[in-house]
């Protein structure tokens, strides 16, 4: 993976000791927190409920072992020994102290990470598949585009005061991993029968107030124009986007309001005036990003491996771990080892210090040093050998990170909700520990099949519950936690998104509420059907009238 | 009745003003009955720089056993978060952690007095 380098290291050595240098000035009260607190924001730091909240960067979500080492490091040493991974895969740290964050940004800088572009009205960190590199659907490895969007954004000043917030994920499969279109821009990499690398661009999709799915601006970009091609996205978006109104100010307000015809019209002006290989990626410097991604030394092995294979028929846990948690790589004789931050009862997203090291360990011995994190809030072990699966599993079973449920009903996203965050109208984490506590038998999960529910504490939908196959949003009315429910949602390839099922529920109605649409989903499933599937068949009225039947 | 809540500036500690001192547990925190001594004290702490972040009166109602602050957020800040008791004030337990947790009802998502938006 790549590697920064002195550039980018020097970059973020001075980023610390100038961060230092305002918290010292900070703190003997020689600048206010009004001056103060758009600096610390720059540098990921927020002031949540009970403390300051660090959010650290995971650009493009991939992690080498000494990296997740030192995030384990940062929380044992100076927060609560855990964190919790995002939907955006950054980590963050609930119970930061500001007279540590100094020390803390030096401990990340000596790693190559930083909390850089994880807040403010600029480029944000980037999201690319957690299966880059791994997998063989892909047209191209995505982080070495995603890296290449990395380094121009990075402080870019012509970006760093946008409308608003900015975030782009990159994908290079059909399978959608990276939940593209609900991105500002949504990048997916196409190869052509001539072997050309072209992007399809999608822009103006996002959740919060106002959800919608990116539409396709350009089916066929070419890669070389990338960086040319985004200036010119984010040249009309900063000349039109309405810095008037915070609820208006991203970019998919402006998409919906010129339609995204006229709106491709312009960028496509402002491309062809500008000049495009000022901002391109000179070729060399592309072919450097991409040998740092150049494919790991695998072993030729066979596509089957005997020892897994003996080893399920001797253990059903191991069995249905490599059924649920294991994915195909392009590398015959490897797979994908996902590891599912959502054992039922537990915080969604959580990991303890010592389970990120353990996790950093199997990394280093089973998977070439490298992990990721998902946007489902898990992480993945990318390269690991067949024949080192019953190892890995039982090493992740040894700190509680072997269950084997990805995909299905207790993999539920969550945001930190009213528990931590200091804009949520109610709390997500208790919903989702009660949910998944519910559907915690395994046979049961496995007989539910596909369900992803997703919940946020408010509006602004960290949680995704817009494309949630069961959404659950928490609101606040007449000061009580509420929940509305919303179905049909989806993240991935075959986006929609939930429409609303009825009024909002109590705190103590949720799992009830999605007891009786999973009962309604199992009456109803046709041969083969996901309960998206299900859904999209029978339309809403099923699930609502066995929801709301017994209500006054 | 009103408190004065803030975040303390260097570890972002959730505090309590009770006459010129901050305490870090609620059922420290002094109650205001009228509303010109609370300002004052909230003018105060507005003026502490290098101690404070974003001091703001909070609503307090009697509740089961004590008094409670009415919005659920300013429990929640009183008390650590639910997802683990472990966690924030409410490790340390006690009957005043007790009142807290105990206490619901009638909450608004933002304690702040007089900063409701209406945008």
């Amino acid at each position: 993976m790549y590697r920064y380098d002195a550039i980018d290291q020097a970059m973020l050595t001075d980023r610390a000791a100038e961060f230092r240098e305002q918290c010292r000035r900070r703190l003997a009260g020689e600048i206010t927190e009004d001056q103060f607190k758009p600096l610390r924001l720059m540098n990921g730091l927020y002031l949540q409920l009970h403390a300051y909240m660090l959010r650290i960067a995971i650009p493009y979500g991939t992690l080498n072992a000494a990296q997740l080492r030192t995030l384990a490091h940062v929380a044992r040493t100076f927060d609560k020994g855990y964190g919790h991974f995002t939907t955006r895969t950054n980590l963050q740290l609930h119970w930061i102290r500001l007279r540590d964050a100094p020390d803390i940004l030096d401990a990340l800088a000596k790693v190559g990470l930083h909390a850089i572009q994880t807040s403010g009205n600029c480029i944000r960190n980037l999201t690319a598949d957690p299966h880059a590199g791994a997998t063989a659907e892909e047209a191209d490895d995505p982080r070495i585009w995603a890296e290449a969007i990395r380094q121009w954004s990075t402080f870019h000043p012509e970006f760093s005061h946008l409308p608003r917030k900015f975030k782009i994920a990159v994908t290079a499969a059909a399978k959608d991993r990276a939940a593209i279109k609900v991105y500002d821009i949504g990048l997916r990499l196409h190869r052509g029968d001539d072997g050309a690398l072209s992007f399809a661009v999608h822009v103006g999709g996002g959740l919060g107030r106002t959800p919608y799915l990116g539409p396709l601006i350009r089916e066929r970009l070419p890669a070389r124009h990338l960086l040319s091609y985004l200036q010119a996205i984010l040249r009309v978006f900063n000349r039109h986007g309405r810095r008037d109104n915070i609820n208006k100010a991203r970019i998919k307000i402006l998409v919906a309001t010129l339609g995204a015809e006229e709106f491709a019209r312009q960028v496509d002006e402002e491309w062809d005036r500008s000049d495009k290989a000022a901002a391109d990626l000179p070729d060399l410097e592309l072919a450097r990003i991409r040998a740092a991604f150049a494919p790991r030394g695998f072993e030729t092995l066979p596509p089957v491996s005997a020892r897994l294979a003996e080893a399920k028929a001797a253990d059903p846990a191991l069995a249905r771990f490599a059924r649920n948690n294991v994915v195909p790589h392009k590398q015959p004789g490897y797979g994908l080892v996902n590891v599912s931050l959502k054992a039922p009862g537990e915080t969604p997203g959580d990991a303890s210090a010592d389970q990120m090291d353990a996790v950093a360990d199997l990394a280093e011995r089973y998977s070439f040093g490298e992990a990721r994190v998902t946007y489902e809030q898990n992480l993945i072990l990318p390269h690991v050998k067949l024949d080192d699966v019953p190892a890995v599993f039982a090493g992740l079973a040894a700190v509680g990170l072997a269950s084997a449920n990805i995909g299905l009903i207790s993999d539920i996203i969550a945001c930190p909700g009213l528990d931590y965050c200091a804009l949520a109208n109610a709390r997500a984490i208790p919903i989702a520990q009660h949910i998944a506590t519910r559907f915690a038998a395994p046979e049961l999960a496995e007989t539910i099949g596909e369900l992803k529910i997703k919940i946020s504490g408010c509006i602004n939908a960290c949680g995704h519950h817009h494309v949630g196959n069961i959404g659950i949003l928490g609101v606040d009315k007449k000061g009580e936690e509420y929940y509305q429910l919303s179905l049909g949602g989806s993240g991935e390839d075959d986006a929609s998104l939930a429409q609303i099922l009825g009024p909002a529920v109590p705190a103590e109605r949720v799992v009830g509420a999605v007891d009786q649409m999973v009962e309604v989903y199992l009456r109803e499933r046709q041969a083969g059907e996901r309960f998206l599937d299900t859904y999209r068949r029978t339309g809403m009225a099923p699930f609502k009238e066995a929801v709301y039947a017994d209500a006054d | 009745m009103k408190a004065l809540t803030a975040n303390r500036l260097d570890d972002g500690e959730v505090v309590f003003w009770n006459a010129g001192h901050w305490v870090e547990r609620f059922s420290g925190a002094q109650l205001f009955d009228a509303d010109e001594p609370a300002l004052e004290a909230e003018g105060h702490a507005k003026a502490d720089i290098t101690h404070l972040v974003d001091p703001y009166l909070i609503d307090v109602v009697e509740a089961p056993g004590g008094v409670a602050p009415l919005s659920y957020r300013e429990r929640l800040r009183a008390l650590g978060p639910t997802n683990r008791l472990d966690h924030g004030k409410q490790a340390a337990g006690g009957a005043d952690v007790e009142v807290l947790a105990q206490a619901h009802g009638a909450a608004r998502s933002t304690g702040r007095v007089n900063l409701i938006r209406r945008k």
